[in-house]
C-alpha cells in the first residue's frame, strides 16, 4: 500500500522529496454536459508505447500517441524507474491503461465516446515543469480531437 | 477537464491538480487489481464522479484497498533457483544456464497471455543480452559507453523473468516475485553486482538507482 506510514524511511523520504508546488494559478472547468456525453482520452505517465515506437530515454519529456484503434495488448513499457511493480501490468494492460474498461463504458453509454488518440508520457527523472511544452502540445491535440475530459493514470 | 488517480497522496495534495482520487494501491497498480474488471470499474467510476464536483481542487480518498494475495495462496514458483551462479565458474555460464531453465516457462506464460509479452523492447535477444552482461561481469567491466543498451537489456530481462515466474495461471504477490527475482535468481545477483560497481564509480553512481530498487539493495547488505 502506498500509505507513507507503511513504507521504510528511505522510501518515504524519496516520495516526499517529489512534493512540488502547483504549476500555476488554480484552474477549474465545470462539467457543462452529462458524463454520459463526454468524449474521453486516457493519459498515463507509465512510459507506455507500441513496440515499434522509440523507447523513452532515462529522463524524457516527450510523449507517445496511442491510437484508440490499435490493439492495446501490444503496448510495452520503457519507464526508467525501478521502484514500482511491473508484474501486474504484464498480466493486464488495463491495470495501468484501462482502455478495455473505457470501451465498456462507451458501449454501455456511460461516456459519450473515446478519443481517436490517447497519450503516454514517462514520469521519471524530471521536474513537472520540464513537461510544460509537450503537455501543451498534447492539450492542443486533445482540443482538435474535441476531447472533453481526460482520465489520468500514474504508475 | 481532468480527473485521475493519485498513488502518493502527499504529492497530489502538494501539486493540487483539479480532481484526483487517491488510492491505497501499490505503485505500478493505479487500477488496483489485474484481471478484475469489476474492481477496476469501481475505481474508474469513483474518479469519473469527481467530474461532477463544482469547485476544487478535489482530492478524495478511495475507500477500498486492493485485494491482498497471501504468499501461501499464490502459485508456486515453477523454477528452483538457489543461486546456481555459485556452482559455475563464470557469470556468463551461470546466466545462460539459468536462461535455459526459464525459456520454456516464458513460452508457456506467453501462450497463457494469448501471445502478449512486454519483453522484446531491447534490440537484442535475452541470450545475447545475458551473454554480454555475463562477460562484462567476468571481466569486471562497466558498460560506460553503452548505458542505453544496458538499461534496455536489464529491463527487458527483468520482465522476461517476471513473465516466466508467473507462467502459471493464478494471482501473484508482487513482493514475493520481487524477492525471488532479486534474491534467488542469478540475474538478480548479477544486477546487484552491477549496482555495487556503478555505486563505486563517482561519475556513474546515479545509474545504480535505476538498476535495482532500494528494497533489494538494502536487503542485500543485511
Amino acid at each position: 500500500m502506498v500509505r507513507l506510514v507503511d513504507l521504510p524511511a528511505y522510501e518515504r523520504e524519496h516520495l516526499l522529496s517529489k512534493n512540488e508546488p502547483p504549476l500555476g494559478p488554480p484552474v477549474w472547468q465545470s462539467l457543462d454536459k452529462e458524463v454520459s456525453a463526454l468524449r474521453v482520452a486516457l493519459i498515463t505517465t507509465a512510459g507506455l508505447h507500441f513496440r515499434d515506437d522509440p523507447a523513452f530515454e532515462f529522463a524524457d519529456s516527450t510523449f507517445r500517441p496511442i491510437s484508440n484503434n490499435e490493439d492495446s495488448n501490444n503496448l510495452v513499457m520503457s519507464h526508467s524507474s525501478v521502484n514500482f511493480d511491473k508484474s501486474g501490468f504484464a498480466e493486464d494492460v488495463n491495470l495501468i491503461f484501462p482502455i478495455d474498461r473505457f470501451r465498456e463504458l462507451e458501449t454501455d453509454s456511460k461516456i459519450g465516446s473515446l478519443a481517436e488518440v490517447h497519450y503516454s508520457f514517462m514520469g521519471a527523472g524530471l521536474n513537472p515543469s520540464a513537461y510544460e511544452a509537450t503537455a501543451s502540445q498534447v492539450a492542443g491535440l486533445l482540443k482538435q480531437d474535441k476531447v472533453d475530459a481526460v482520465f489520468l493514470t500514474p504508475v | 477537464m481532468t480527473t485521475g488517480i493519485s498513488l502518493v497522496r502527499e504529492n497530489t495534495a502538494s501539486m493540487q491538480p483539479p480532481r484526483a482520487l487517491w488510492v491505497s494501491f501499490p505503485l505500478g497498480r493505479p487500477l488496483g487489481a489485474p484481471g478484475d474488471a469489476a474492481f477496476q470499474h469501481r475505481v474508474i467510476d469513483a474518479a469519473l464522479t469527481l467530474l461532477r464536483e463544482e469547485s476544487g481542487p478535489v482530492l478524495v480518498d478511495y475507500p477500498e484497498d486492493a485485494p491482498k494475495v497471501e504468499i501461501n495462496d499464490a502459485p508456486a514458483c515453477p523454477v528452483s533457483f538457489a543461486r546456481p551462479a555459485l556452482n559455475y565458474d563464470t557469470w556468463e555460464t551461470a546466466l545462460i544456464t539459468e536462461l535455459q531453465t526459464l525459456t520454456s516457462w516464458h513460452d508457456l506464460g506467453r501462450r497463457r497471455r494469448n501471445g502478449r509479452t512486454l519483453a522484446g523492447v531491447s534490440a537484442f535477444s535475452p541470450r545475447e543480452n545475458l551473454q554480454k552482461l555475463g562477460q562484462l561481469l567476468d571481466d569486471n567491466i562497466l558498460p560506460t559507453n553503452e548505458l542505453k543498451w544496458f538499461k534496455a537489456a536489464i529491463e527487458d530481462l527483468k520482465v522476461f523473468y517476471i513473465e516466466s515466474l508467473t507462467a502459471q495461471p493464478g494471482t501473484y504477490n508482487p513482493k514475493q516475485l520481487e524477492n525471488i527475482f532479486w534474491h534467488e535468481t542469478t540475474l538478480g545477483a548479477a544486477l546487484l553486482k552491477f549496482a555495487e560497481l556503478f555505486k563505486e564509480n563517482p561519475a556513474l553512481a546515479a545509474m545504480a538507482r535505476i538498476i535495482a530498487p532500494r528494497s533489494a539493495t538494502e536487503k542485500n547488505q543485511d
